[in-house]
């Protein structure tokens, strides 16, 4: 029987199955783009804990700390044809009271990387998109956009802990993770120590640990909190 | 052309579309005993992880934690209590680590962490509170569900239509 009705079912069909295998075609490539992101300098300047409200909603005074940093990563490698973004991430981490493995880990610093086919999404004004756009004009895939370099960067997030404490606090480092989000297929994070196929784990990335010092005076914790 | 139909035809396309709607049905709930999450994919419905994640995309869940624990970084899809809508966004922080880890999520696009989000007198989200963590990605494919929630009476035609789909291809 072939009536309208078939013919349509198997044109729908047919471009259905053929979407989704060059699609899984495209997810596939990403194996076959070698990665090897590296961190050649990642370092707390100025690290800073204080008494006070970091946050609009806190409704009791806490301690919190203020990283300032220092970055200079070579994360090109991870841009490709599939690549929509990257979101390059910098946390603390510093080990948890009471058990041996357990760590605390919170962010200080995020940035979104558009590949310049997505910039067209970005959250940004119009004097920021118009530059975005030009910084890559003519061009589908910008490497040199993964080229980060920072110095005594402020950090956009402060540190708190549930408990309200965090002065005096050993063995903290920083670390540099990224998060590669393809146009389509699997979503990767940076591999901390092992080499999958061509995809090479993230040299450096890790700082030397450094100290929560003791509480600075309040005055000046109220002026950063406002920051 | 109903008049010629036999009961025994009627009856026999009557369970091949119950067998597609089971078989629908079992798939979706084999992938939720893979991924050990009672909604191993879902829809994005906001745009707070834009780029990334545009309304209408499609997200594939885990909820198993094979390899390691969930961390910081990851994108998350958790539900609040109270609030029927899933909310997918990425963990920023973490304090503690196994059942009693405590953690705060925050939307890419959005200013401020998702602590106004929560209950009042809750903080932090526990490992419990999610259902699973994003591992892949497929564009727009999603929006036809929104579409159908949107315009609830697309639901009738579409019922209506495969029905009569059902009942007139005969071979």
């Amino acid at each position: 029987m072939y009536s309208s009705l078939v013919r349509l079912q198997n044109t729908f069909g047919f471009f259905t199955t053929v979407a989704f295998v060059v699609a899984a075609i495209i997810a596939a490539s990403d194996l076959l783009a070698p990665r090897a992101p590296v961190v050649n300098t990642l370092e707390a300047n100025n690290v800073q804990v204080a008494t006070g409200r970091p946050h609009y909603y806190s409704n009791k005074k806490e301690e919190y700390a203020s990283i300032r940093f220092t970055l200079d990563a070579d994360l090109s490698s991870l841009f490709t044809w599939n690549t929509k973004q990257l979101f390059v991430y910098v946390t603390a981490e510093w080990p948890a009271a009471g058990s041996e493995n357990a760590t605390n880990q919170a962010v200080i610093w995020d940035t979104i990387i558009t590949s310049p086919s997505a910039d067209h999404l970005m959250n940004v004004g119009p004097a920021t998109m118009k530059k975005l756009r030009k910084s890559a004009e003519g061009k589908s895939i910008d490497p040199s956009r993964g080229k980060i370099s920072l110095k005594n960067q402020r950090p956009k997030y402060q540190i708190t802990h549930p408990s309200g404490k965090l002065a005096e606090i050993d063995d903290v480092v920083l670390k540099l993770h990224y998060n590669v989000q393809p146009w389509v297929g699997a979503l990767t994070w940076n591999q901390e120590n092992l080499d999958v196929g061509l995809w090479k784990r993230l040299k450096g990335g890790v700082s030397e640990k450094f100290a929560f010092p003791a509480i600075k005076k309040k005055k000046e914790g109220g002026e950063k909190a406002k920051v | 052309m109903f008049s010629n139909v036999q009961p025994r035809q009627a009856a026999a396309q009557l369970l091949n579309f119950g067998l597609i709607l089971s078989t629908a049905f079992m798939m979706w709930k084999g992938l939720s005993v893979i991924t050990d999450s009672p909604s191993p994919i879902v829809v994005v419905l906001s745009g707070s992880m834009e780029p990334a994640f545009q309304r209408g995309d499609l997200l594939f869940l885990t909820n198993r934690n094979i390899l390691q624990e969930t961390d910081v970084g990851e994108i998350v899809v958790y539900n609040v209590k109270d609030k029927d809508i899933p909310i997918v966004h990425r963990i920023v922080r973490k304090f503690g680590s196994g059942a009693g880890a405590k953690f705060l999520t925050k939307g890419d696009n959005n200013v401020a962490d998702d602590t106004e989000l929560f209950p009042p007198g809750k903080a932090f989200l526990d490992r419990t509170d999610m259902i699973g963590s994003v591992v892949g990605y497929i564009p727009f494919v999603g929006y036809v569900t929104i579409m159908l929630s949107e315009h609830p009476w697309l639901k009738t035609v579409m019922l209506a239509i495969m029905g009569l789909v059902v009942v007139l291809q005969r071979e």
